[in-house]
């Protein structure tokens, strides 16, 4: 059983496949701490189940509905893919202090961080 | 014990603003990544400015209120309040010498 706070199952292998996908592809990498990652993506997951579109779990928003409707903070956000900025710290390109080696984490990697 | 009390929409006044000496206030949320590197960054300057400044964490999630008003967007944001107004921030994970560096200014 999840956690009600956690995001189902089957987005956080969704989401967890994109960011080792669009890593790959952008040539970025995970942050040298992998709890950062993991807290990211389970972020993005649930705000995919709750709003349909995994927005960006490291900014407030005045309204979350219109946010993803909007879809400027879908990840991959505008600033991401345009600049490769990702404030986030999900997808580091090489020159960050803090991107690790790592283009790949696992679904229970993720959950050992997320799990209360 | 974490050394950063949580505050939120209905104690922020009484705790910030009315506070008697500098507050550092941490916006964070739960699913936040660069929000775990700077807690325990947070943690350090709790302890070593105990005394001369108040820390505490707010759970934008949870406080929408507060997070609204002082137009919070990208998180974490650090914030600084001085006699109730705010005087300063920092935004995104910093290392702690930015953050002190900053906060020596209003002490």
């Amino acid at each position: 059983m999840n956690n009600p706070t956690q995001a189902t199952d089957k987005s956080l292998e969704a989401m967890r496949h994109f960011s080792e996908t669009y890593a790959q592809r952008t040539g970025t990498y995970f942050c040298v701490d992998p709890g950062v990652t993991a807290v990211v993506i389970e972020g993005l997951a649930k705000h995919k189940d709750d709003l349909g579109a995994p927005l960006c779990p490291c900014r407030h928003y005045e309204d979350k509905e219109a946010e993803a409707a909007a879809a400027y903070w879908n990840c991959p956000c505008v600033p991401m893919r345009e600049r490769k900025e990702c404030h986030c710290m999900l997808f580091l390109t090489p020159d960050n202090d803090f991107a690790g080696e790592s283009q790949q984490i696992s679904f229970d990697e993720i959950r050992t961080v997320t799990n209360p | 014990m974490s050394a950063a009390a949580q505050v939120t929409d209905s104690s922020f006044k009484q705790e910030v603003l009315e506070s008697d000496v500098p507050v550092l206030v941490d916006f964070w949320a739960p699913w936040c990544g660069p929000c775990r590197m700077v807690a325990p960054v947070v943690e350090e300057i709790a302890e070593q400015y105990i005394g001369q400044v108040k820390v505490v964490k707010l759970n934008t999630d949870e406080n929408p209120g507060v997070a609204s008003q002082y137009g919070i967007r990208s998180i974490p944001t650090l914030m600084i309040f001085k006699a109730g107004e705010r005087v300063d921030m920092v935004v995104g994970a910093v290392p702690k010498t930015t953050l002190a560096t900053t906060l020596e200014k209003y002490l």
